[in-house]
C-alpha cells in the first residue's frame, strides 16, 4: 500500500448538466500523486481545477474513468477520514471558539484527548494565544490558519486545498505559504493545492500540474526541482524565476492548443 | 494578549457600563420631554380626558385602580404565557421535524403555511365557544396560533440557511445527519429563533387582549379596557393599556436576557458588526 500512489486517476472525466446546459468540466485526466508529494493544480479560470479536487475529495461524483484514493474509492476514503479540506473561505463556526473549531472533527470522530490535540495543533499554526477567541475576532489570515489546524487535527493522509490564500494580501500570503510548507514537512501529509498564482505554485510544490480549459485537461507536468526548505532566498533565486517562466510558457502553450 | 490584568479589566468594565448608560441617555431625555410636552399640551388646550387624558391623570388612576388592574393583568399574563409557550414549542417542533426529514417537510409545510393565511382574529369568537367560558384555554389557543407561524418559519429558515462550505466541511469529516443537525444546523438557527421570539412575544399580547374583547372571564385586561371605555372612564382604560405595554416590554427584556445567556457569541458579534 505504501508503494501505491495516494491519488490515482485514469481517463477520469466529469460532465455537469444535460442538453444545452451540458458542461464537460474534465476529460481524460491521468494523474498519479505519490505519498508525501506537494502537487499544485494551475490553469485558467474554469479549467476544472476545483472540480478535480472535489472529485478526489468525494464532494462530487465522477462521470467516467477511474479514481482511487489510498487504493480505495473516494467515498471509502472519505468515510475513513483520509482527507482534510481547506477552501478559500475558512468556514469556521461562529459560535465556537478557535479551540472548539479545531476540536470539531475530533468530536465527530470520537477521538480521545481532544483538547490536548487541539492545543498542539494551535501551537503548530502559532495561534495558542487566541485559543479562546471567536473566529470573528481574528484576521483573515488567522482564520485560515485555524482552518488548516482543523483540517490537520485528525491527521489525514491527504490535504486538499482550493485557493486557500486567494483572499489574503500579498504579505500574509507569503507568510502562509511558508507556514504551509513547514506543516507539510512536519506532518508528512500529501498535499493537493489549487491556485491561480504561478509563483505560489512554484514556490510550494514538488510538482506543478498545468491544466487547460474547454474541456478541462492536463497539458503539462513540471517538476520544480528546487531544494527544500524553501525560504526568502528561494524566492530570489534564478532557478525559481526560471521555473516561473517555464510554467507561464506552458500555460500559454496549453491555452493555444 | 489574553492575560489582561484584573485592574485593567475592571476599568474596561466600568467604562463599558458608563458607555452603555450614556447610550440610553438620549432615549430617556426624549421620554421625559415627551411626557412634559404631552402634559403641557393637554393643560394648555384643555383637552377632554375622553379624547386623551394627561399622563398625570393616567398615573393617578393607575395608583387608584392598582389592585384591580394587577389582578386582570395577572390573568392576561397566564393566557399569554400559556399560549406563547404552546405556540413556540409547536413551531419549533414542526420546524425541526420538517427540516430533519424531507418527507415530513413536503407533508407538513403546506399546512403550516396555510395557518398564516388564516385571519386569526376571526377565530377568536369561535375559540371562545370551543372551551368552557371561564377557561383561559380559548385565549391560549388564539395566542398559540398567532405565535406558531413566525416561530416555525424563522426556525426553518435558520435551520436550512447553512452554507455549502459548512455542509461540505461536515461531509469531509464523514459526519452523520444527526451530527450535522446538532453541531451546525441548530446553532445557526438560534439567531433566527430569537428574533422570531421577539416578534412572537409582542404578537402574543396583542392576540390575548383582542381575544378577550370577544368575551369570557371578566377579570382580564381586555375586558377591563372595554368596560371602562363603555363607561367613558378613559383614564382607567389608558392605565390598563400602560400596564399591557409594560408587560410587552418586560417580555422583550426577558428574551434579550435569554439571548445573551444562550448565544453570547452572537450578541457580541452583532455588537462588533454594528461598530
Ligand atoms: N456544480 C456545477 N454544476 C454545473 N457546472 C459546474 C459545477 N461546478 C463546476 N461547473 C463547471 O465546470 C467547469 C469547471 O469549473 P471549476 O470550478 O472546476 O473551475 P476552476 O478551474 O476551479 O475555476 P476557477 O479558477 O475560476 O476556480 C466550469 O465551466 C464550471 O462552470
Ligand atoms: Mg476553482
Amino acid at each position: 500500500m505504501s508503494d501505491s500512489p495516494v491519488v490515482r486517476a485514469r481517463n477520469l472525466g466529469k460532465t455537469f448538466g444535460k442538453g444545452s446546459d451540458r458542461v464537460e468540466a474534465l476529460r481524460g485526466i491521468d494523474l498519479d500523486i505519490e505519498s508525501g508529494e506537494f502537487v499544485s493544480l494551475i490553469g485558467p479560470s474554469g479549467c476544472g481545477k476545483s472540480t478535480l479536487l472535489r472529485l478526489i475529495g468525494d464532494l462530487v461524483p465522477a462521470s467516467s474513468g477511474e479514481l482511487t484514493v489510498n487504493g480505495k474509492s473516494p467515498q471509502q476514503a472519505r468515510l475513513d477520514r483520509d482527507y482534510g479540506i481547506v477552501f478559500q473561505k475558512a468556514t469556521l463556526l461562529d459560535w465556537r471558539t478557535v479551540t472548539k473549531n479545531v476540536e470539531l472533527p475530533l468530536e465527530i470522530m470520537d477521538e480521545e484527548a481532544r483538547s490536548e490535540r487541539a492545543a498542539s495543533m494551535l501551537d503548530l499554526v502559532q495561534l495558542s494565544d487566541f485559543a479562546k477567541h471567536y473566529p470573528w475576532q481574528l484576521s483573515g489570515g488567522m482564520q485560515q490558519r485555524v482552518a488548516i489546524a482543523r483540517a490537520l487535527a485528525f491527521e489525514p493522509s491527504l490535504l486538499l486545498m482550493d485557493e486557500p490564500f486567494g483572499a489574503l494580501d500579498e504579505m500574509t500570503r507569503e507568510l502562509m505559504q511558508q507556514e504551509v510548507l513547514r506543516l507539510w514537512q512536519q506532518t508528512h501529509t500529501t498535499v493537493v493545492f489549487v491556485t491561480h498564482s504561478i509563483p505560489e505554485a512554484v514556490f510550494l510544490s514538488t510538482r506543478v500540474i498545468v491544466m487547460s480549459a474547454r474541456p478541462g485537461r492536463i497539458t503539462d507536468r513540471i517538476e520544480t526541482q528546487l531544494p527544500y526548505p524553501r525560504t526568502v532566498d528561494t524566492r530570489e533565486s534564478a532557478a525559481y524565476y526560471d521555473k516561473i517562466t517555464e510554467v507561464r510558457e506552458s500555460l500559454r502553450r496549453g491555452d493555444r492548443q | 494578549m489574553t492575560d489582561t490584568k484584573p485592574a485593567a479589566r475592571e476599568a474596561t468594565r466600568t467604562s463599558e457600563l458608563r458607555h452603555r448608560l450614556r447610550k440610553h441617555v438620549p432615549a430617556a431625555v426624549l421620554f421625559v420631554l415627551g411626557l412634559v410636552a404631552w402634559e403641557g399640551l393637554i393643560r394648555a388646550f384643555d383637552v377632554e380626558s375622553f379624547v386623551l387624558p394627561a399622563p398625570s391623570e393616567i398615573g393617578s388612576r393607575l395608583v387608584d385602580q392598582w389592585s384591580v388592574i394587577m389582578s386582570a393583568a395577572g390573568n392576561t399574563m397566564i393566557e399569554v404565557i400559556g399560549g406563547l409557550t404552546a405556540g413556540v414549542v409547536l413551531g419549533v417542533t414542526v420546524a425541526l421535524i420538517s427540516v430533519r426529514w424531507e418527507a415530513a417537510r413536503e407533508g407538513i409545510l403546506p399546512f403550516a403555511i396555510a395557518t398564516n393565511a388564516m385571519p386569526i382574529i376571526a377565530l377568536a369568537p369561535i375559540a371562545n365557544n370551543m372551551f368552557p367560558v371561564t377557561s383561559p384555554v380559548s385565549k391560549m389557543t388564539v395566542v398559540a396560533i398567532v405565535v406558531f407561524f413566525p416561530v416555525m418559519i424563522n426556525t426553518v429558515r435558520g435551520l436550512t440557511e447553512v452554507g455549502t462550505g459548512e455542509l461540505e466541511l461536515m461531509r469531509s469529516f464523514a459526519a452523520t445527519p444527526r451530527e450535522l443537525f446538532t453541531k451546525v444546523r441548530i446553532p445557526s438557527a438560534l439567531p433566527y429563533f430569537f428574533s422570531a421570539l421577539k416578534v412572537a412575544s409582542t404578537l402574543s399580547i396583542i392576540a390575548a387582549i383582542v381575544a378577550e374583547y370577544f368575551g369570557g372571564p371578566q377579570d382580564v385586561l381586555g375586558q377591563y379596557i372595554i368596560a371602562k371605555a363603555n363607561l367613558f372612564v378613559f383614564p382607567d382604560a389608558w392605565a390598563a393599556i400602560l400596564v399591557a405595554s409594560a408587560i410587552g416590554i418586560a417580555f422583550y427584556g426577558i428574551i434579550l436576557g435569554a439571548e445573551r445567556l444562550v448565544m453570547s457569541w452572537h450578541v457580541s458579534l452583532r455588537a462588533t458588526e454594528a461598530g
